[in-house]
């Protein structure tokens, strides 16, 4: 095959395979969707990708990076077949530089091993996403991943420094620099920050990094009402309190892990985690004080707080094992990602929670309402059976309730996950100039529309047909 | 193909969120670097098979054998996937498709032949005691260390019996030949006609467990832990490490058993970089050592390695198979790593 004898002379035999086994390997991610790529290559250097790059744009070759494919939306899924670049093994940290305090690295470094290699400097990289265990810092970058504690510390947006980037037709550019302020025309390097892999191949970042703060103590408190749970966040925030960690599990997170883990948790509608980290105990003291009383306040009861590592596991134990819990909430019932992280005004926190479960309840469907509500992300999973055509339809007629609902509240489609395919069609519908703008400016970097091609702005319009999805329905 | 087995396992497959949390340490991933060679890719392979969007080939069966069965997956899964229990029905259905493998093949008739993995004739040093003991492949074949192994029992005040045993059947399960398990299992019950008894091999005792879900196995080291204090011993006042099998840390959640039996004992451990239930495995398990033995002595070279770079110079184990993988790259090596079976210690303790 033409593409084959190409590539396998760029990368070498050791470096390319097309067996159908291996892409269909390739052809998923943590989605729904699937669909075969015509040959999966692993680069090792700058100078390969940029051939790859050239040939593919040359050839009109769709091109789609990939990480570790943890994207829970399509991203990495090449909808129109053509070259899939794994990235995992440009994993080399080049750089780590204490006094200035960044690091420099390949894109497909994972971030807990990033992580590893800073710690023993008295540093982290802190936006990282409960995937960090295997996420890249590319498919970190192009999907501006945030996570547990992004409501103290900001997302991946908050600590791209630099780059550098193979662009459309092969030149590599290197974009922004290693200083933390820059005023130097238009900021590029953050352009590709959640740009899901439709701009340029980042092959290598430079990050900041902070230092690991001294202490941490973690609360729980439980709530009778899940309104109270909602409301108690909202003032937490407007308090000015600094959470390191603020998230909200509801009942049906809660059954599922009590259910599923035999964890004991209450039996309440919520429970909010709380969390405040800082150099001096006094200032974490005072910061944990506010956020209970606040609790308290909203007729929560603070069962737990407590500064000891053991300690802060056993409370974060039923968070932990939400995800395995809930995969195992009801027999054949399998945890699908659909409308699962939008960004909600803390105001209606707990109206949105209030109303996933009213939409979940009128489709026939289970719908969990959970997450990072300190950073204004609601988090929920369906949890459905994947092999009944009925329950995918009763799972879109939800999805498009949600997104309609979390519209009409001045939410956005996704406040973390990224849009690729499945969130698409709400997102377009919500945003039609924001799209418009970006299909200019895709088309300004990638004229021949080479770079994973038909997500974001040019997505399908029905996320349930726009690949074949990966469970086998019976009619 | 029909994926007769892999249909049970529908549910399973579509539980699985495709997270890849279980690349994390996977040891086949981890050296070749594939998604396929991947737990995850193995599912996704799996289930390509089941849905029939993917026909049995070489290639898949490659992947498909090649896992270590070492339950580092399942540690790290997003939804408590079996992925070995998968993997086994996947085995299954490739091998009624008619998957062959020469290795395989032999290391079976073997068991056929004579009742044991070597294909020779082992005596079983028969013992009229009490409480019957199994010993497995491995142990019957070091007539040796067994009688010491055996000493050990009796200090400990048991009184072993042993008969003339044959295979618990592993191997037929673990490489997809479920029918000639089916069989063997009849013979084993046979030979070892018991319900209850002490079982001196982790593999063994792992999958007589899964498989034979009436019989009650007692792992060895369950006894050394309840006996040992209260024995006369000796403290040894030696260093050395402790590789965690996968059978007996994942597979049977123990971690703290062994490393207790070292106090005991007054050897001190250093422990290795990963260990407990994040120990990488020796990649001797789930049939690698014949489906692909450069890669299993691969995975047992790291383990060497990282024994040698924390500066000592024993490594003890507990399942006779990570201890000969080990133990053979180990003596290939430098010959500078001693590996040896925990038994080794407490009998030394004992002496
Ligand atoms: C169980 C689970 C939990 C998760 N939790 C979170 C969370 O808390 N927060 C969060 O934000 N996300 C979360 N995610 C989603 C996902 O893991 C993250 O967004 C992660 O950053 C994706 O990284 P990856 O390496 O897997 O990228 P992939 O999924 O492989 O790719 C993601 C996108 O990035 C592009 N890309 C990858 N590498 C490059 C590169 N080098 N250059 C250009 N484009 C590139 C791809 O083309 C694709 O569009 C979770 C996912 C799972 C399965
Ligand atoms: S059992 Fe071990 S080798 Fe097999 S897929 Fe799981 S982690 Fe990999
Ligand atoms: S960790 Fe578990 S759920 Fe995630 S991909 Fe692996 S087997 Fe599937």
């Amino acid at each position: 095959m033409e593409i084959k004898k190409v590539l396998v002379e760029i990368v070498g035999e050791e470096n390319v395979r097309d067996a159908l086994a291996e892409l269909y390997v390739y052809g998923s991610d943590a989605s729904i969707h699937r669909e075969l790529p015509n040959v999966v290559v692993r680069p090792r250097t700058v100078e390969q990708i940029q051939k790859i790059i050239e040939y593919a744009n040359n050839e009109i070759i769709p091109v789609i990076a990939r990480g570790a494919g943890s994207g829970m939306s399509g991203h990495s899924v090449p909808i129109d077949h053509g070259i899939v670049l794994d990235m995992k093994g440009m994993n080399r940290i080049l750089e780590i530089k204490c006094e200035d305090m960044y690091c420099r690295v390949e894109s497909g470094v994972v971030d807990d091993d990033l992580n590893r290699a800073i710690k023993p400097f008295g540093v982290f990289y802190p936006p990282s996403p409960a995937s960090s265990r295997i996420a890249t810092i590319g498919g970190e970058i192009a999907n501006n991943a945030s996570g547990i504690r992004s409501v103290k510390y900001g997302a991946t947006r908050d600590y791209v420094l630099g780059m550098k980037v193979v662009l459309a037709d092969g030149e590599i550019v290197n974009l922004g620099g290693k200083t933390r302020v820059e005023a130097a025309g238009y900021q590029i390097h953050r352009l590709m920050v959640g740009s899901e892999g439709t701009l340029g191949i980042i092959v290598e970042a430079t990050m900041k990094f902070i230092p690991l703060p001294k202490l941490r103590c973690l609360g729980m408190a439980t709530f009778e009402k899940l309104e109270d749970a909602g409301n108690a966040i909202a003032n937490i925030i407007a308090s000015g309190a600094e959470p390191s960690m603020l998230e909200l599990m509801d009942n049906i997170a809660i059954e599922a892990v009590n259910t599923a883990m035999k964890l004991g948790l209450p039996d309440v509608e919520a429970i909010i985690l709380f969390e405040a980290d800082g150099k001096v105990k006094e200032a974490v003291d005072f910061e944990m004080q506010g956020m209970k009383e606040i609790c308290e306040k909203h007729d929560g009861k603070v069962t737990a707080m407590s500064y000891d590592a053991k300690e802060r596991t056993k409370i974060y134990a039923g968070r932990k094992k939400l995800f395995p819990a809930l995969s195992r909430y009801k027999e054949g019932f399998a945890c699908t990602s659909l409308a699962d992280d939008m960004a909600v005004p803390y105001s209606k926190m707990a109206e949105c929670a209030m109303k996933i479960h009213e939409i979940a309840e009128k489709n026939g469907i289970i719908m969990t309402a959970y997450g990072h509500c300190g950073s204004g992300v609601m988090h929920t999973k369906i949890l459905m059976d994947t092999t009944k055509k009925e329950q995918w339809e009763a799972a879109k007629n939800a999805v498009e309730e949600v997104y309609d609902y979390v519209d009409s509240i001045g939410g956005i489609t996704s406040g973390e996950h990224g849009i690729a395919l499945s969130k698409a069609p709400a997102w377009k519908r919500a945003r039609k100039d924001l799209v418009e703008a970006m299909r200019k400016i895709k088309h300004a970097l990638d004229p021949n529309n080479i770079l994973n091609p038909h997500k974001l702005m040019d997505a399908p319009d029905d996320w349930l047909t726009a690949t074949p999805i990966r469970y086998r329905v019976k009619e | 193909m029909d994926a007769k087995e892999l249909k049970k396992w529908e549910a399973e497959l579509n539980i699985c969120i495709r997270c890849a949390y279980c690349f994390e340490g996977c040891p086949v991933y981890k050296e070749l670097g594939w998604e396929s060679d991947g737990a995850r890719g193995k599912i996704v392979l799996s289930y390509g098979l089941f849905s029939g969007e993917l026909e049995s080939s070489e290639y898949i069966a490659d992947k498909i054998f090649e896992c270590t069965y070492c339950r580092d997956c399942v540690e790290r899964c997003s939804a408590n996937v079996s992925v070995p229990d998968i993997l086994t029905a996947a085995r299954t259905d490739l091998v009624n498709d008619g998957y062959k493998n020469e290795a395989h093949l032999e290391l079976l008739d073997k068991i056929k032949d004579t009742g044991n993995i070597f294909g020779k004739e082992l005596k079983s040093p028969v013992r009229n005691g009490e409480v019957p003991v199994l010993l497995g492949c491995r142990l019957l074949e070091r007539t040796e260390d067994t009688k010491r192994y055996l000493e050990i029992l009796e200090k400990l005040g048991i009184k072993p019996k042993v008969v003339d045993e044959t295979c618990c059947g592993m191997p037929f399960g673990v490489l997809g030949y479920k029918d000639d398990l089916a069989t063997h299992k009849e013979e084993f019950r046979r030979r070892f006609p018991y319900k209850k008894f002490i079982c001196m091999c982790t593999t063994c005792v792992f999958f007589i467990r899964k498989n034979y879900p009436d019989l009650e196995a007692i792992y060895v080291i369950e006894e050394v832990v309840k006996r040992l204090p209260e024995v006369e011993h000796k403290k040894l006042g030696t260093k050395v490490t402790y590789h965690d099998p996968c059978n007996v840390a994942r597979g049977m959640d123990m971690v703290d058993e062994p490393r207790s039996i070292l106090k005991e004992i007054g050897v001190e451990l250093v422990e290795l970089p990963t260990s407990g239930k994040q120990a990488e495995c020796c990649g001797g398990g789930g049939g690698l050592l014949v489906t692909n033995n450069p890669l299993a002595e691969k995975l047992a070279e790291k383990r060497v390695n990282q024994a040698l770079e924390i500066g000592v110079d024993t490594l003890v184990t507990l399942c006779p198979t990570c201890e000969f993988n080990i133990g053979n790259v180990a003596s290939k090596n430098s010959g500078k790593l001693k590996v040896k079976n925990l038994l080794d210690l407490v009998w030394e303790s004992l002496k």
